[in-house]
């Protein structure tokens, strides 16, 4: 890749989806800038649940996106890259009443036209799989190729690998341009000069990309809990709540609604979450909200009463007004490639996506359509409206 | 002796007023720890519940501090970690 | 409506004394605390049954009786609840416990509070500390206190700090002394602090009786000693040692460590003395002076909140410069005991609850963020929540470790299901 020796980017934000960018440039031949307005992982990449999961993906192209993307995290355990980072682990979509089974069953249709593999699962199977699940659970379904990845640990190993220097405690104040084109990013008086810029910062493109009608911060509040066993997940796979795929699937979308996930760690953990508060970014946690998570994880999973809570945090979202992320050139500043409004599926999209922006960065062309990620899409909106 | 709680399925006797912990180093149980495990096994250590070493599993509730606790006739415990219910 | 109550969490000398000089004033108090009865660490009654009492100086016992009989003559104004673990302020400004009696976590909304949550013990950590029948040397005086009788078996006693003979003389004195005190320091050479330790009104009294205590049970107290290393030996332990120039090797069946003392202050809401619910800091979580001067810190801290409150208050004066005494035989004290600090051994745990080494935190990055220590490093991220660790951490890289922002609760781990069970004085 003679070309692009030469191109020098700067990437804005070390989450996992600019780590990825960063480290396939730099893969590519690409010297990298990489910027953070803090350090690596210290936005929704740290403060998420491990979920890399095509269960939950609304149908369209988000579910189709899901896919590559995981495929994408096995290839890359396959060649060393996220070796013993990724884990192949079973979602389990359950249902505790008529109406959620309705919709878990709607939901299975969906990935099975997708292409997904979904296996019924009768409450006694459940049960044998995952003991002590609660009364309440009528219905699920397995979606047995999922798997598991922590944000901040795949971050970590990106950067590693590619042995970029991050440059933390750096906050962007604008993407300067010259002559039309993107010339570099301000950091303070500083300028640090680039040929492009990939702008992955979470909520915070909003500000640099004036995207702020566009870019919704949706907080969600989270508990881990303490081990429940040794080493390995405490249970055979990720337990969803209908819950959560009404939310996913914009049927329930008032303000402090929780989509319940009980996400068994690596370490014998768990994760319990989550709130969805929109036009939140803040990272206040309140013991209303993580009370009202945990009584329904008791109601789904009671053994959880022999656990403690050890910390509540929250993770700031960020999501796009139409629900999709916003992936590709800027519309209308050359240079500048976006790739931002990931939502909660972030960890899941994350290296993929990383992987096709640097692809666009280099003037290649991504491994797939990206066409209804295009920012284009929010231009056309405003010029017809 | 004012009564029994029991550590991995042996009893142990506690005074009035005893905490669990006092109770199993006056009984020579100075390790909480399970012999496999890859980390540090429990022990008391501060004394005062910031350390959280002493932590010990209880039957069918969540696991508590045995210096701070103190000892119930009957309570069943054991080392971390444990599923709360059936560890002998 | 009833008045909102003044919350003080912690019924140790700071608390007590606090909740004593703002029932008098006529305000309501909520006294929490995490055991069964008052008193802190220094005060540890023997539980129901346990016989005979640990020696200590009779001040201790006198002012702590009259603290208790003011407490009982305004009791109509003190609700004091026991076995409550305070789990922090949540981003909402409820002040949240952890019932364990009940097993449900509370929330209230109170008018202002002080926390006083007392000290933790520093440590320095070497290969081996994380071992069972090691045990910090306050934790072990707490379980004397509780139980009046010693650990059986070979005690050694090592760290720094005038906790370590006065802890071997009341070993010796309840029947079991130590082998030896290992002193880090090396106070014999500094003959000028000691002297100006005396001047500044040092419990020299105190010291010369433990020190005739360890004479008489002929327990060595040697300075410039350290341990090295700790190893499993049967029942005991092995326990390697410098002292001076030599390296020796004893066995003993408890190894009690100490190294100071600091504030418990991991997570602690941060005093803001002007907030609309005003939050103050008392006795050694404020400032480690030791349990006369958390007497006097609770009354001021008391005292400061009346003024605030608008109900007038005098002598704190008084009280700032018995304080400055106290701040001054600290110094001393430190300056006499002062060593140089040590790198521990690579395989040296610093995060106990994760099983994390010297040789993890020094492969992270030299400028990580506080965040990446934990996330990445997995220290902190454990059961103590950074509570042992942190100050390890901090003293090892030199400086202090961020907090994390917003302050995370809860302060301690909590049962799920009391959690979920939450309730507040909230009408909702």
């Amino acid at each position: 890749m003679a070309s692009s020796a030469a191109i020098h980017v700067a990437v804005i934000g070390a989450g996992i989806v600019g780590a990825a960018a960063a480290h396939f440039l730099a893969a590519a031949g690409a010297r990298v800038t990489l910027l953070d307005a803090s350090g690596p992982a210290a936005g929704a990449t740290g403060a998420s649940d491990g979920a890399v999961s095509v269960a939950s993906k609304r149908p369209g192209p988000m579910m189709d996106l899901a896919r590559h993307a995981r495929a994408f995290y096995v290839r890359c355990e396959r060649d060393g890259l996220f070796r013993g980072l990724f884990h192949r682990r079973s979602t389990f979509l359950v249902a505790r009443t008529a109406v959620e089974a309705e919709l878990v069953a709607r939901h299975g249709a969906d990935l099975a036209a997708a292409g997904e593999r979904v296996v019924e699962v009768d409450r006694a199977t459940l049960l044998a799989r995952i003991p002590g699940l609660g009364a309440s659970v009528c219905a699920a379904l397995e979606i047995p190729d999922d798997g598991h990845a922590l944000g901040y640990e795949i971050t970590q190993r990106l950067l590693g690998r590619s042995r970029i220097a991050i440059r933390r405690n750096a906050p962007a104040a604008e993407i300067v341009m010259r002559a039309g084109r993107a010339a570099g990013v301000a950091i303070g008086d500083e300028l640090v000069a680039a040929d492009a810029v990939l702008v992955a910062a979470g909520i915070g493109s909003a500000p640099l990309l004036g995207l702020g009608e566009i870019l919704i911060p949706r907080k969600g509040q989270m508990a881990v809990t303490d081990r429940a066993s040794p080493s390995g997940p405490a249970i055979d796979g990720h337990l969803m709540a209908a819950s959560y795929l009404a939310a996913k699937r914009g049927i329930a979308r008032e303000d402090g609604h929780i989509g319940l996930v009980i996400d068994p760690l690596m370490t014998g953990q768990f994760l319990i979450g989550g709130s969805r508060e929109d036009h939140r970014s803040d990272h206040a946690t309140d013991a209303r909200t993580i009370a009202a998570i945990l009584r329904e994880a008791l109601d789904l999973y009671p053994p959880l009463a022999h656990r403690r809570v050890l910390r509540s945090f929250a993770g700031v979202r960020t999501a796009s007004r139409d629900g999709l992320p916003i992936v590709g050139a800027h519309p209308r500043r050359e240079g500048i490639v976006i790739a931002t409004g990931f939502e909660g599926d972030g960890i899941c999209l994350g290296p993929f996506m990383g992987a096709c922006a640097a692809r666009l960065l280099l003037g290649e062309a991504p491994a797939v359509d990206l066409k209804a990620l295009s920012p284009q899409r929010f231009l056309r909106v405003e010029a017809h409206a | 002796m004012s009564g029994h709680f029991f550590w991995s399925g042996m009893p142990v006797a506690f005074l009035p007023g005893e905490t669990i912990a006092a109770a199993l180093l006056r009984a020579g149980i100075a390790d909480l720890g399970r012999p496999d495990g890859h980390l540090p096994g429990g022990r008391v250590f501060c004394g005062i519940g910031a350390c959280q070493g002493c932590v010990v599993a209880v039957e069918d509730a969540a696991p508590v501090e045995s210096c701070l606790t103190p000892a119930q006739e009957g309570l069943r415990l054991g080392p971390l970690p444990a599923t709360g219910a059936g560890h002998d | 409506m009833t008045e909102a109550p003044i919350l003080i969490v912690g019924g140790g000398p700071a608390g007590a004394s606090a909740a004593a000089t703002l029932a008098e004033a006529g305000l309501p108090v909520l006294l929490v605390e995490q055991r069964d009865q008052l008193g802190g660490a220094i005060h540890r009654q023997p539980a129901n049954g346990a016989g005979n009492h640990v020696w200590r100086p009779a001040r201790h016992r006198r002012n702590w009786a009259a603290l208790t009989a003011r407490l009982r003559a305004c009791a109509g104004m003190i609700e004091i609840r026991t076995q409550t673990v305070f789990l922090g302020v949540d981003g909402e400004g409820r002040f949240l416990f952890d019932d364990r009696r009940a097993g449900r976590v509370f929330a209230s909304r109170p008018r202002a509070a002080i926390v006083a949550v007392g000290a933790v013990e520093t440590i320095r950590p070497f290969p081996g500390w994380e071992l069972p029948g090691v045990m910090t040397a306050g934790g072990a005086q707490v379980l004397l206190k509780e139980t009046g009788r010693p650990p059986e078996g070979p005690i050694l006693i090592a760290g720094s700090g005038p906790l370590l003979p006065a802890l071997a003389a009341q070993l010796a004195r309840a029947g079991n002394p130590p082998v030896a005190v290992l002193e880090r320091g090396r106070p014999w050479r500094r003959p000028a602090t000691l002297a100006r330790l005396a001047l500044a009104g040092g419990p020299m009294g105190e010291a010369a009786a433990y020190a005739a205590a360890l004479a008489l049970a002929r327990v060595p107290y040697r300075g410039g000693a350290v341990v090295t290393r700790a190893e499993p030996d049967g029942a005991g332990l092995t326990v390697g040692m410098r002292i001076g120039a030599d390296e020796r090797v004893l066995r003993v069946r408890h190894l009690l460590i100490h190294d100071g003392i600091e504030p418990n202050r991991v997570g602690i809401p941060l005093p803001a003395p002007e907030a609309a619910v005003p939050v103050l800091l008392a006795g050694d979580g404020r400032e480690a002076l030791g349990a006369d001067a958390a007497l006097l810190d609770g009354r001021r801290a008391a005292l400061q909140l009346l003024a605030r409150l608008g109900a007038g208050a005098a002598e704190l004066a008084g009280l700032e410069s018995r304080l400055e005494r106290a701040r001054r035989v600290q110094a001393a004290l430190a300056q006499a005991l002062r060593s140089e600090p040590v790198e521990p051994a690579p395989e040296t745990l610093i995060c106990r609850c994760e099983g994390r080494s010297y040789a993890d935190l020094q492969a992270l990055d030299g400028d990580a963020s506080a965040r990446e220590i934990r996330l990445m490093g997995r220290f902190g991220l454990g059961a103590c929540q950074g509570r042992f660790c942190g100050p390890m951490i901090a003293a090892l890289r030199g400086r202090p470790v961020p907090a994390a922002s917003p302050p995370r609760w809860p302060l301690r781990p909590v049962s799920v299901a009391a959690l979920a069970r939450l309730s507040t004085d909230e009408t909702e």
